[in-house]
């Protein structure tokens, strides 16, 4: 008992020290998201909040709650305020849950960025300094004109995020784009790669007379295009995907995929810290919202995204 | 074999007043508390964990945990499991917000009935096991998915998204929701916030407010629930009837106790425990989403185990849960404010899971004379 | 003997018990009195559990009938016998480990105080009414608290008789008592058994041990293949005839020969 005891408080004292060594004295930044802790896109954000304290000496830290669980979000961002940072970097996924506590940390004098979800009324509602990212609904609108330009009519949204309502706006504006109903052309493919595979292929062995395939991510992008190669559809299906990643990149080169949305997550988490730092030691602060997307990412110009892909891009 | 039952009795006679007092089954829970404690007051003694909003951070995260875990416990003791209780949570939070949004009836009836639908899950669950026989394990496993599917595909069907909002419009002036969604005590804050012990808002709307406006009601609602569970546990002919249908079912109905009867009770008050967190969540967020709740079934087990009671049924404290979801709430939010990196939390809670069952385990053959 | 002017408590008679086509019990008659200890021996797999758990109403006979007191009864689940006072004492589910002695002596029938809508268990009258019974039967508890668990086998099996005993059994059936005990928790549970007897409660006695019977028994009868050897009295057999009326005929002698003794 006295052995473990002593185990656990040197793990402890260990841990505490490793995060320690990357304090400095600088401000203190926290950047919570609401995605799972499976959710492997979010590593470039980790990356570019890193390098950006880093280069800004300031003390930066990632929170996110390990199920996806919204209302566990809520609470680390009440947490997050109580700890007294100089700043909040959040994801406003869900305003209901989010937009209370957002609010009371802005309330009691902490500055808040917006990032990746939401819209930019809504960060302006909350009380937030400003937002950076991409509007999903109008993200998923232009990929449905690039789309609907390219001949498709018909198509499958794989959704492995569905109880996120930006996912389902992702696919309900890339319908909007085509003009067509979503009806039931998106699915509820969960997490798991093999699920997602089989799913697809179930779909697409259903309705063969689908035109093309949207993923929203590389959770949904890596499983079907194993399962569009099973199928002996892969470079002939339109296939277009929401973000980047080492395989989708692949396929971009491939020619399996079409293009990909890239809405440059690393811009999200890297520029907050650099405007925040600037507004706390400097007092100056970009006039505007930023839109860190969304680029359409080709088989044209693919070096640099190469290089990168799931560390900066 | 009668010597040794002589040295037994001799050691027996030895144990002084205090070591038994000391050795029950809280024990290791009460030792993982005060070592929890020290630890963040030790490394996280001036990171805000402490000040009015930290203490209030950790202690709702932990009220939520003592909530479900205390279901989980009386059910445990009872000789089951109930892992549908995640998708308990979300499936009562979603039913609340389809009935009080989608189809606008009053919050009040949309919490009672949901109350009403949920316990009778449960129902339907503890027939099934005590009727079939089958593990509860699966019984409940199958419930994960059904209702969760459910919590998914309703929203969807009705309003095509997975989250509906707008609770806390509809909920204003109800009768009802503000048990579930209400703060308690506000003049105390109020007055602390006068004499300066707690910090106020700097600016916005609020300005001049106390951080800390009240207690919600969710923490009263975790230590009703415990007094209650603890006391028929403990005091009454119905809580004996709990420890027997866990300790040895077959046993208990020898003697006449309605093994079956006390299981499905059991059941039942695990969902409502389950339907208490998701209407205190839902009327705090406004909001029910189908991913609410997700692995909570396991938080409140872990709990539950930390606190001391038998996996296998007939053995545990209401008390030794609730303390064990204590741990976990303060061990999840400290760890932040300790500064420590956000992965590792498995690996203490991993550690803290390990040490518990440990010192539990030899507690209990104390008690027990288990071998 | 004093017990045989009484007229039996229960009285089985030709009962027949058949699982499908497995016949378990074909054709068994077994009655006990008052104040008498009446050993039912029998080997593995003669159909000694099947006999008691139709006596004491777990299973229904598919032939003959079961006398009560002399009328005929009909019992429909263990907690008709155990009403009309037949309680079992089950070799391993007698207690619940886990659980205090109280509370297992208690289980079922706590002592209530009410209060509103809820039964208080009245832990001062179960605490002191455990430790008098206890006592009675000659164990004196380190306290009422103490788990189950922490007795000896002996102590257990005792608890379980001085349950039935203060709530009132006039028949007393007794699983094996004592085949998993040592040699001096045996004799306390034989003692127990003695004790009991003396305030007019008929006890069956199950074991499968010559000796352990023959120590207390006042009548004896033998199953074997789910028939009755026939009743013997005490004092008209001897230890080597029941052993071998068990096995089934004189293979006993021949085998304990070249094992070189008594089995």
């Amino acid at each position: 008992m006295k052995t473990l005891l002593k185990t656990m408080a040197a793990t402890a004292v260990a841990a505490a020290t490793l995060a320690g060594a990357a304090q400095a004295d600088g401000e203190r930044y926290v950047l919570v998201s609401h995605a799972p802790d499976s959710d492997s896109w979010w590593n470039t954000i980790k990356n570019g909040l890193a390098l950006a304290g880093e280069q800004m000496d300031v003390t930066v830290e990632y929170r996110n709650p390990p199920t996806g669980d919204l209302a566990d979000m809520a609470r680390i961002i009440e947490q997050a305020a109580a700890s007294g940072p100089d700043g909040i970097i959040t994801t406003l996924a869900d305003p209901d849950v989010l937009s209370g506590p957002i609010r009371a940390a802005v309330d009691s004098g902490i500055d808040v960025i917006i990032i990746n979800s939401g819209t930019p009324e809504q960060a302006r509602e909350v009380g937030a300094l400003m937002y950076v990212g991409q509007p999903e609904y109008d993200a998923g609108y232009a990929a449905g004109l690039r789309a609907a330009g390219d001949g498709v009519g018909s198509f499958l949204c794989v959704n492995h995020y569905i109880s996120s309502p930006s996912s389902t706006e992702r696919c309900q504006g890339f319908a909007d784009g085509l003009g067509v109903e979503l009806g039931n052309q998106m699915i509820d493919s969960g997490q798991d790669p093999a699920e997602i595979q089989n799913r697809v292929m179930a779909y697409l062995n259903a309705n063969p007379e689908t035109d093309a395939v949207l993923t929203l991510g590389p959770t949904s992008a890596d499983p079907t295009i194993l399962a569009l190669e099973q199928m002996g559809l892969a470079g002939d299906i339109y296939f277009g995907t929401f973000d980047l990643g080492e395989n989708i990149v692949q396929g971009i080169r491939d020619g399996v995929i079409a293009w990909g949305i890239d809405q440059q997550p690393y811009l999200q988490a890297y520029l907050p810290v650099v405007v925040m730092t600037n507004y706390h030691r400097f007092g100056v602060l970009p006039g505007n919202n930023i839109n860190s997307g969304p680029g359409f990412v080709t088989a044209d110009a693919l070096e640099m995204v190469e290089q990168f892909a799931g560390e900066y891009r | 074999m009668s010597e040794a039952m002589g040295t037994i009795d001799e050691r027996v006679k030895e144990t002084s007043r205090l070591r038994r007092a000391l050795i029950r089954p809280e024990l290791g829970a009460i030792v993982g508390t005060i070592a929890v404690f020290v630890f963040f007051i030790v490394f996280a003694g001036d990171s805000g964990m402490f000040n009015a909003q930290g203490v209030l951070n950790w202690s709702t995260v932990s009220a939520q945990f003592v909530i479900i875990a205390v279901g989980a416990c009386m059910l445990m003791i009872a000789g089951e499991f109930d892992l549908s209780v995640g998708s308990m949570i979300g499936f009562a939070g979603m039913s609340i917000a389809i009935m009080a949004v989608t189809l606008g009836w009053p919050v009040w009836i949309a919490i009672l009935l949901t109350f009403a639908l949920c316990v009778a899950i449960g129902a339907v669950n503890g027939w099934i096991v005590v009727r079939t026989g089958l593990p509860s394990f699966i019984v409940t496993l199958a419930f994960l998915f059904i209702l969760r599917g459910f919590t998914i595909f309703f929203p969807q069907l009705i309003e095509r998204q997975t989250i509906i909002g707008g609770i806390d419009r509809a909920a204003e002036g109800d009768w009802l929701a503000p048990v579930f969604g209400g703060k308690v005590f506000g003049f105390v804050f109020d007055w602390l916030a006068s004499i300066g012990a707690i910090d106020v808002f700097e600016r916005g709307t609020r300005a001049g407010e106390p951080i800390v406006d009240g207690i919600p009601m969710l923490i009263i609602w975790a230590l009703a629930l415990v007094a209650v569970a603890h006391v028929v546990l403990t005091r009454t002919q119905f809580g004996n009837w709990v420890f027997a249908a866990g300790g040895d079912a077959q046993a208990a109905r020898y003697v006449g106790v309605p093994v079956n009867r006390v299981k499905i009770l059991m059941f039942m008050f695990t969902a409502f425990c389950a339907c208490v967190f998701a209407t205190c969540q839902v009327m705090e967020f406004g909001s029910a989403g189908a991913d609410r709740g997700l692995l909570k079934e396991f938080e409140a087990i872990i709990a539950v185990v930390i606190g001391g009671a038998l996996l296998t049924g007939g053995y545990g404290s209401v008390i030794g849960a609730a303390l064990g979801a204590l741990i976990f709430g303060v061990v999840q939010q400290g760890l932040f404010f300790a500064g420590v990196e956000s992965s590792l939390f498995r690996v203490f809670l991993g550690v803290i899971l390990l040490f518990a069952v440990i010192l539990n385990t030899y507690i209990r053959r104390i008690i027990t004379g288990e071998r | 003997m004093s017990s045989y002017d009484h007229n039996p408590i229960v009285e089985m008679r030709d009962i027949e018990k058949h699982f499908g086509p497995v016949i378990a019990l074909n054709g068994v008659s077994f009655d006990v009195r008052p104040g008498e200890c009446h050993c039912l021996l029998g080997d593995n797999g003669a159909g000694k559990s099947t006999f008691i758990k139709t006596m004491s109403g777990v299973h229904k006979p598919t032939r003959g009938e079961i006398l009560f007191e002399g009328k005929r009864m009909d019992f429909a689940s263990p907690r008709d016998a155990m009403e009309a006072g037949i309680a079992t004492v089950y070799q391993d589910l007698a207690m619940i480990p886990l659980m205090s002695v109280t509370r297992n002596f208690w289980m079922g029938r706590e002592p209530v105080r009410r209060v509103g809508p809820l039964k208080f268990m009245d832990f001062k009258t179960a605490n002191e009414v455990t430790m008098e019974e206890m006592r009675k039967m000659g164990i004196n508890l380190r306290s009422p608290d103490q788990a189950v668990g922490t007795l000896s086998g002996g102590e257990r099996q005792t608890v379980a008789i001085a349950r039935a005993v203060y709530f009132g059994a006039k028949v007393l059936i007794l699983d094996e008592p004592t085949s998993a005990l040592g040699v001096r928790q045996t004799a306390n549970v034989l003692a127990t058994i003695d004790k009991v007897r003396k305030t007019g409660i008929g006890i069956v006695f199950i074991t499968h041990n010559v000796r352990h019977a023959m120590a207390v028994g006042d009548r004896f009868t033998v199953l074997n293949r789910g028939k009755t050897l026939g009743t013997a009295q005490r004092g008209q057999i001897t230890p080597g005839e029941l052993q071998d009326l068990m096995a089934g005929g004189q293979d006993m002698v021949e085998l304990e020969g070249s094992l070189g003794g008594t089995v």
